[in-house]
Parts: C-alpha cells; structure tokens; sequence
C-alpha cells in the first residue's frame, strides 16, 4: 500500500490515555501538525499512545517528533507507546529499522498493546 | 534503435508541501514499471529525505524562497535520481538542526549516493541510483 489510504490525524481518549491516529503518510510537510496534536494530548491525558498501524509512511521529520514526544511523555510522567503493527507501512518499518530507533522507541505490536502500556 | 529513457522531472518551491509532490511524481514514474511495492516504498523513502534536506537545509538565511529541481530516470532496471538545489551548499548545514539520519538513510537504501555543486552554479546536488529489482540491499 502505498497512497491509497486518506491521511490524517485523530485523538481519541482511551481510558486515561490519549491515542494520537495517524492515518496515510506523514512527513515534514504535517510534522508540525502532528507535533502540535501530540502535545495537546500530554497535556491532558496521564498516558499517550500514537497508533502508526493506519499510517503507510514516515520520514525523519516524523521520527523527530516521535522522539520528542517520547521525551517530554518521560519529562511529565506520562505513560507512552507507539503503535507499529503489521499493517504499518513498509517506510514505516523500514526507516525505524534504519535507524536503529525501533530499539530506542517504546513500541507496541498493536494499537490495543500501545494503550495499555501508556496506560501504566 | 537508441533506448528511451523514461524520465520525471518537477520543480518544486523549496517548502514543506513540496515534499510530498515529489514522492507522488516518483511513485507515479515507478507504478508503470514492473518494481516491487516495498522497492519503491524505499525509494519514495530516500527521495524524501533527500528533498527533506533541501527544504530544511539549503535556503536557510536567505530572503526569497528558492526551488529544488528533482529529476528521475529509468534506465536499465535502476533509478537514478538528482535533487538539486541552489542554497547554500554543503558547508552551511553543519550547524542546523535535525535528527541527522537523513544521509544515512539514503545511504542505506541507495545503491549509491554522490552530493556536490552542480555543474550550473551554487548549491548543493545530491545524485542517488536505485536498484529497481530485489531492493538494494
């Protein structure tokens, strides 16, 4: 799959976590976009989860936001997990890879597994 | 009989939303070829990155908004791709901000990566081939 899927990003609170969805491809042009939801979210909730198993492509701008999430989550106390299943994208898992940053990221293998681990 | 190359070439305004115009100009270049779905996902990759960098990058303290020429070409069952832009050059980004992964990345999936001036004047070129059957790795 490549850029079938209609990209987006929702915010869902789960529970005590807020799930940040981003669905379709992400890159520097909505990283601002999504910097900006993240940070709503760990401003309310207790725990944040991203959810990547909709989103078809990330590049670094992403990951950087991703990063930072992570740290500011740990800053706050905040529970925090992302989402990277089987039906992520292909660059999704592949510039994680790359990087060597899927050793580095709390990841789950699913959507249902990121939310209870954010959850504390 | 001479062979045709197919070819894409698109300039874009050196911002954020550009970036994406470029990956969709390549996929579209790539859903006509016999090329694997995680192959061009790869390339769609690097490109990226590689205009991530121009965007970001080459531009930076300048007054006009500039452009980033990208051709890509299919010759022989490899890609080969030229971003270019005429920033600042190389020199300049060693103090700017980022993850620093983006060359590296392109690195990785390319089969080979040259960066340097362009042969028209200032600027920075990076000039990537992709291998378009079995990824690059």
């Amino acid at each position: 799959m490549t850029n079938g899927a209609t990209n987006g990003i929702d915010v869902e609170r789960v529970g005590d976590v807020d799930v940040v969805t981003l669905r379709g491809e992400h890159d520097l042009s909505t990283a601002d976009d999504v910097s900006r939801h993240i940070e709503s979210a760990l401003g309310t909730a207790t725990g944040l989860a991203i959810d990547l198993s909709e989103t078809t492509f990330i590049d670094s701008a992403v990951l950087r936001v991703l990063i930072t999430a992570q740290e500011n989550a740990a800053k706050r106390g905040a529970g925090f997990a992302i989402a990277v299943a089987e039906t992520s994208g292909h660059g999704v898992h592949r510039l994680l890879t790359l990087t060597g940053l899927d050793a580095k990221l709390s990841m789950r293998p699913s959507r249902e597994d990121a939310i209870a681990a954010a959850s504390g | 009989m001479e062979m045709v190359a197919e070819r894409v070439e698109i300039e874009i305004a050196a911002a954020a939303p550009g970036v994406p115009l470029v990956r969709h100009a390549l996929r579209g270049l790539l859903s006509g070829l016999d090329v694997d779905e995680d192959v061009i996902a790869d390339i769609a990759l690097a490109v990226t990155e590689a205009c991530t960098n121009a965007v970001v990058h080459a531009y930076a303290g300048h007054d006009h908004e500039g452009t980033i020429h990208v051709i890509a070409t299919h010759v022989d069952g490899s890609l080969a791709v030229t971003v270019r832009d005429h920033g600042n050059g190389m020199s300049a980004r060693v103090d700017t901000p980022g993850l620093g992964v983006g060359l590296p990345v392109i690195a990785a999936i390319a089969q080979s990566i040259e960066i340097g001036a362009p042969d028209t004047g200032d600027g920075t070129e990076v000039r990537m081939r992709f291998a378009l059957a079995g990824g690059a790795e």
